[in-house]
């Protein structure tokens, strides 16, 4: 990679956080009553309001965890599309390992329910892992299809065998009291659980850049074949980076209902994995840079979230929003109009670019 | 006699729930010839069906409202089909902003201009069942043939339109020239993005049309109305083998097992969530077996 398109590559960034903002601001100006009051709760009130800030940061917590999953399976160059199941089954596994154990030690619950969550989110993205290798399926078709197969299966227990009789909402039994995350920032849902998620991208961090397997990873995505020639099980990559892929997504489902629900709410998590992808991809798959990209992620949520409450704007509009973020973010060329000289330009640029590839 | 009238109802039902998926199919068979992964064929489903509700209830016509479906869908198609090949971004990222553009503008539009964003079901004309007069009281598949409504006919016609179009025209060659090999394309003094972008256009205005043939018949917008059917409608295609025939084939296929898992539901009380699993299993399993009879 040369110094041209590295700077391309921090221009897009830069070009995709300033398109999110401005559409955001555009979309206020459409669809609000008084644009200056919108824009005030937009932009402003998640920073001043403990409430919305507790949240804000409370709602970084799956977005850093199943981020890095994000990072572990597109680094080495497998596509997970399966984050919105893994996350529901992972928390779905930690409730009712943390109901089983309703009378247990507090610590004995958390392993148990996080370890259940790392498996059942793990197994789910193993699956696609194992059909990749056997029967050579996308694994980014597989996993998208295998994961709206457990929301709707998951969807049927929570509201089927395991509803919470005694409750009007489609939700599990609460799980003990006691075993649930500290809060730090009450009335805000933020919990503890914010040290986890900075504990676990510190460690993926470590595990990517300062470890063999880190490294065999990153070479299977690099260059598949170089890997092989040299010796590395690809096939190994294939499995284990999935595997711990939805291993991590279970994890920040359970982190979700132990941090902030205390319970399995039907839909509670729905959306989250794809904005994990948005962050992953706005952090380029850098575990440390996780952090202010979930961080910038989690305001815009905030403030629609915050506008949504205070001048009636759709909560929508945060998905319009990441459709914004998603067009631009992996884009290695900026004009998207076509200027004078531009043409000759990418021509150029597309040469340059094949005389790259291997 | 009544299994043989169950029968004829499931097979009903299954040309009337090929018609989305036969029109989707139709449009990614353009992006997949032209040798691109268009996953936002669910996107761009759910525009179609809400922008085609919603110019037929403000205007009252049935053909205006298909029309504004296939446009309003060729547009987000072209949106995404730009920032994929002007800005040479990652087509598959591109489609997943298509499908999240999809649900969450007619989300808000629903509400600004319906006032909800759940079900929106206003009069709007019934599509005519234009041969159920004349010769829906013929037995067996002559019922089951002449029972549709014009929207099924019409799928038919622009399925075939569209199969023609790819390989009895100029632009349909140079389309599926570009997919087969781009560099002699572009050697022969053509833009391959060109063709990638028309191809991209026409799978929206196809699959806008798929997405009317959900909410104008039922005379109501569903949000997520479009439910995995672009998916089911690129595995078809996958798994006929980017033929046309051979991807009608497979569409009516899952149409069968779709109207087959509607009349099990009625029937046997099965949870709706297990229905709703049964495309997802059906194109994963076609899928595992697709793949792995072609690698043998």
């Amino acid at each position: 990679m040369n110094k041209r398109a590295l700077g391309d590559r921090g221009n897009s960034l830069v070009f995709t956080l300033l398109a999110a903002l401005f559409s955001s601001c555009l979309l206020l100006l459409f669809f609000s009553e008084s644009f200056l009051d919108s824009f005030a709760l937009f932009f402003i009130n998640p920073l001043t309001n403990r409430y919305y800030l507790g949240n804000m940061i409370a709602f970084m917590v799956p977005l850093i965890v199943a981020g890095l999953g994000i990072s572990f399976a597109f680094e080495s160059h497998n596509f997970n599309l399966g984050g919105e199941g893994q996350i529901y089954a992972g928390s779905f596994a930690a409730v009712l390992a943390a109901l089983a154990l309703e009378e247990k030690p507090v610590l004995m619950i958390w392993i148990v329910s996080f370890a259940a969550a790392a498996a059942a989110g793990g197994l789910i993205g193993a699956l696609s892992g194992i059909l990749k290798r056997r029967l050579a399926v996308d694994e980014l078709i597989s996993s998208f299809l295998v994961s709206s197969i457990v929301v709707l299966l998951v969807d049927f227990c929570i509201t089927g065998p395991f509803q919470d009789p005694s409750s009007n909402f489609q939700a599990t039994k609460a799980i003990p009291p006691a075993a649930t995350l500290p809060k730090l920032l009450p009335p805000s849902s933020l919990s503890t659980g914010i040290f986890a998620a900075l504990l676990v991208s510190f460690i993926g961090k470590f595990i990517l850049a300062r470890t063999r397997f880190g490294f065999e990873l990153r070479l299977c995505g690099a260059n598949k074949d170089f890997a092989r020639y040299a010796g590395i099980d690809e096939g190994l990559y294939a499995l284990v980076p999935m595997l711990l892929s939805g291993a991590l997504h279970g994890l920040a489902g359970a982190l979700m209902v132990f941090g902030s629900y205390g319970r399995m709410l039907r839909g509670f998590s729905s959306g989250v994995g794809w904005s994990a992808i948005a962050v992953a991809l706005i952090a380029r798959n850098n575990p440390i840079a996780l952090l202010p990209a979930a961080a910038f992620y989690a305001y815009l949520d905030a403030g629609s979230k915050s506008v949504m409450m205070g001048a009636g704007v759709s909560p929508e509009m945060v998905g319009i929003i990441q459709a914004v973020i998603f067009l631009f973010i992996t884009a290695t060329r900026l004009s998207f109009f076509r200027l004078p000289g531009s043409s000759l330009r990418s021509a150029l640029q597309d040469r340059a670019a094949d005389r790259r590839k291997p | 006699m009544s299994w043989l009238d169950t029968a004829t109802g499931i097979l009903a039902s299954a040309l009337a729930a090929m018609t989305p998926l036969l029109l989707a199919a139709a449009g990614g068979l353009f992006t997949e010839l032209a040798g691109m992964l268009n996953i936002a064929l669910e996107g761009l489903m759910l525009a179609g069906a809400f922008f085609g509700f919603a110019a037929a209830s403000a205007t009252g016509s049935l053909s205006l409202g298909i029309l504004a479906g296939a446009l309003a869908s060729s547009a987000i198609a072209w949106l995404y089909g730009s920032a994929t090949l002007r800005l040479k971004a990652n087509a598959f990222i591109t489609g997943l902003a298509a499908n999240i553009f999809a649900p969450s503008i007619t989300a808000v539009l629903s509400a600004s201009w319906f006032g909800t964003k759940s079900v929106v079901a206003l009069p709007i004309p019934e599509p005519a069942r234009i041969f159920q007069k004349s010769f829906g009281k013929l037995p067996l598949l002559g019922g089951v043939l002449f029972s549709q409504h014009s929207l099924s006919y019409l799928s038919w016609i622009l399925a075939a339109g569209a199969a023609l179009l790819l390989y009895r025209s100029v632009l349909g060659t140079r389309i599926r020239a570009t997919g087969a090999r781009a560099e002699a394309v572009a050697a022969a003094g053509f833009k391959p993005d060109s063709y990638k972008l028309a191809a991209i256009v026409l799978s929206g205005f196809f699959c806008g049309i798929a997405g009317a043939s959900l909410s104008l018949p039922l005379g109501a917008y569903v949000p997520n109305m479009s439910s995995g059917r672009g998916w089911i409608a690129l595995v078809a295609i996958y798994l006929g083998n980017r033929r046309p025939g051979r991807t009608a084939l497979a569409c009516f296929i899952f149409a069968l097992a779709e109207s087959f898992s509607n009349y099990a539901q009625g029937q046997f009380g099965i949870p709706s969530e297990f229905i709703l699993a049964i495309p997802f299993a059906v194109t994963l399993v076609a899928l595992s077996l697709g793949t792995s009879v072609k690698s043998e």
